[in-house]
């Protein structure tokens, strides 16, 4: 080949190639140009449609509330969105449940607390396209301030608790914006038990949960969970009250461990160090020695074991009472076991609402109580377990399967799931308890239980100063440290008994669950200490 | 474990103590009989239908030939099945298979007590005697089977009776 075949073979390709080139140019150009059009036109008709936006001040995001303004206006809370309402425009506090654009339609749902309303926002006289976008755009969980009509609706709405009715929404502003990703999602969180599993939908474990626990606590099992437990501590005050009982306070941080020194937080006090109670055991029998009869108190209550179970934590909220006495301390254990059955009729009465929503979230039976309630002695109940086929000793401490063994014995015998097992044998009570009249293996003490797992320890108290300290010294307790106790009963003091329950146990077991931290707010438990 | 078995057995039959002795086979022990006649016989099942021969209880082996094959069949699975649990999980499983198939049946085969019954009772009893009462309930035709064989005269022997709640305490947990 030449230099100038050469060349022109160049030439030909450089053309070739600048020609490609152009087109691809060109097509770029109209590409570009395209592009640009419907940017022009899609802004243009932004622009028609900002123009034309007719509803600016019915919706948006105001200012911060900083408290400058106090409105005349009169904020319905969503349960009051009945029927009685039709027709009436009405303001409305709730938090975006969930939004579902459509069209020219928006249908959100409104919460607040455990109750819900289908609301509605649609292109008309009241609201624009732009007010529509505006309300889809709004994030789960935002709060939103609304103003609608109540409207009754042809068809009931199954998803909704407010089923007659929907609100069509005039304004709609938000007070506070969620982030758009939420760590969990609400309906995964209250989805029922095994539902999820069998349609592949996601389920929310415990540890998601309480680690987003501000969140968790919004849903409508929480929310009904905190209310009932907000009513046995009213229903526990109210009885006892009733009952001539005096509500006292005591202090957390003591000098010495009240049932043996193994299982208690110590903290660092000054130049010395103290522990938190494990109850308030030691106060509110030194109260029973100022005269003050019958005592009861509600407060934390800190245990140290390392015990990582479905029923453990290391600091929940006990409900102690004690008592003094006449003759026999079932006096005591009457008194006590009435209480809880007063509340457990007390939240039949009063929260069905709570209690079938937590059912409908997690099914349980309803809790059977007897009046008056059921007594078994510890020797029974060890009979019971042998004709079951448990081998245990006369004097061994009930094991957490022997324990729900019996609770189910005990139901199917009698069908109650709360009774009171009393006698129990002395070894495995604390020092303080009495000893039996008639035979010193056995004690003066009771547990309680609701569906088979314990909810109160209590049992009569030694109230002389000498045989409480034979019996601390049996358990090798070092007698200087509880010296100010044992000192009280030495200026006479009355016979008396007591108990101490815990209160998330209790709201777990009348609801049926099967953990306590779902009846802990924030619970506390070996391995967690936020949030 | 398998010569206690051997002897429980011959009583139930009525028979007289043989001589036994076991061979390490891997990690179990085969037993052996030193019959007065003949060779040697190895095996628990082996063992087991030639006593019953002996007491001359052939009923014992099934009377039809389906009979027959469903005890074979039940002996097999003694020796490869019940004899090689290992974990709680193929106990679980076990019993639930078992469970199944016990729901129309009195006996492991037709409607009278077989060798079947009494091998795989002293297979399981130790696997019985470890379940909780829940478990008890949860494999209930199992129960119900095991405690008639247990009762059954002559058939339990040495081996302690095992007690079952006969009303049912867990029904309502799903």
């Amino acid at each position: 080949m030449t230099k100038e075949d050469n060349k022109g073979a160049a030439e030909d390709q450089d053309q070739a190639q600048s020609k490609k080139a152009m087109k691809k140019q060109q097509k770029e150009a109209e590409k570009a140009a395209k592009k640009a059009e419907k940017q022009a036109k899609v802004a243009s008709e932004q622009q028609a449609d900002e123009g034309e936006d007719f509803a600016t001040d019915r919706y948006g995001v105001p200012p911060m509330i900083q408290s400058q303004d106090k409105p005349e206006r009169a904020l319905v809370r969503v349960k009051d969105l009945t029927l009685q309402k039709a027709d009436e425009v009405v303001w409305v506090r709730a938090r975006v449940h969930t939004s579902r654009a459509k069209g020219k339609q928006c249908f959100l749902v409104l919460r607040q607390q455990q109750f819900n309303v289908q609301a509605l926002v649609a292109v008309g006289e009241r609201a624009s396209k732009q007010m529509v976008k505006f309300a889809a755009n709004i994030t789960k969980e935002s709060i939103v301030d609304v103003e609608g009509v109540v409207r009754k609706v042809e068809q009931k709405i199954e998803s909704c608790t407010q089923q007659d009715v929907e609100l069509h929404i005039e304004r709609i502003y938000v007070i506070s914006a969620a982030e758009p990703r939420l760590p969990l999602q609400l309906e995964d969180a209250i989805r029922p038990e095994g539902e999820g599993e069998e349609e592949g939908r996601a389920t929310v474990n415990q540890d998601t949960r309480l680690d987003n626990r501000v969140i968790d606590l919004r849903t409508a099992t929480s929310q009904a969970v905190f209310g009932l437990q907000s009513g046995v501590c009213q229903l526990f005050r109210e009885t006892l009250s009733k009952k001539g009982f005096v509500e006292i306070q005591t202090p957390k941080i003591i000098s010495a461990a009240s049932e043996g020194g193994a299982n208690v937080f110590t903290v660092s006090y000054f130049k010395t160090s103290a522990y938190l109670a494990q109850s308030p055991q030691l106060y509110k029998q030194m109260c029973i020695c100022a005269d003050f009869e019958k005592v009861f108190c509600i407060g934390p209550v800190f245990r140290a074991e390392d015990s990582n179970t479905h029923r453990h934590l290391t600091e929940f909220v006990g409900l102690d009472i004690e008592m003094s006495f006449n003759y026999h301390y079932h006096e005591v254990v009457d008194v006590i076991a009435d209480t809880m059955v007063q509340i457990f009729k007390g939240l039949q009465e009063r929260f069905q609402t709570e209690i079938q929503t937590v059912c409908r979230q997690f099914p349980s039976e309803p809790f059977k109580f007897l009046e008056p309630t059921l007594r078994l002695e510890y020797r029974e109940g060890l009979a019971m377990l042998r004709e079951a086929g448990v081998e245990m000793g006369d004097e061994e401490d009930l094991s957490t399967p022997n324990e729900k063994l019996l609770g189910r014995l005990v139901k199917e015998k009698y069908d109650t799931d709360f009774y009171i097992l009393d006698k129990y044998p002395l070894a495995v009570r604390p020092f303080y308890t009495m000893p039996d009249h008639q035979d010193p293996k056995y004690s003066n003490s009771y547990d309680m239980f609701m569906r088979g797992e314990e909810i109160l320890s209590g049992a009569q108290r030694v109230h002389d100063a000498q045989l409480l300290t034979e019996r601390a010294q049996h358990h090798a307790i070092d007698l200087e440290k509880i010296k100010a106790y044992i000192d009280s009963f030495r200026y006479g003091a009355p016979p008396h008994a007591g108990g101490g329950i815990g209160l998330e146990r209790v709201t777990m077991l009348y609801l049926g669950l099967h953990n306590v931290r779902q009846t802990s707010m924030f619970p506390r438990d070996p391995k967690r200490l936020t949030p | 474990m398998a010569v206690e078995e051997l002897s429980a057995l011959e009583k139930c039959l009525g028979l007289k103590a043989g001589k036994y002795s076991s061979r390490a086979q891997g990690e179990s022990q085969i037993p052996v009989l030193q019959t007065n006649k003949g060779p040697s016989l190895v095996g628990l099942a082996t063992i087991a239908s030639h006593l019953v021969a002996e007491a001359k209880k052939e009923e014992l082996l099934g009377v039809s030939a389906e009979e027959k094959a469903i005890v074979q069949q039940w002996l097999e699975y003694r020796i490869t099945r019940i004899d090689r649990l290992s974990s709680k999980e193929d106990v679980r499983n076990l019993l639930k298979d078992l469970n199944m198939y016990l729901e129309d049946k009195v006996y492991m085969a037709g409607n009278k007590i077989t060798l079947a019954d009494i091998i795989i009772y002293y297979g399981l009893h130790p696997v019985i005697a470890d379940l909780s009462v829940q478990e008890k309930e949860t494999c209930i035709n199992v129960s119900r089977w095991f405690s008639h064989i247990q009762h059954f005269p002559g058939v339990r022997q040495h081996f302690p009776s095992l007690v079952f709640i006969k009303n049912r305490i867990y029904t309502n947990i799903h």
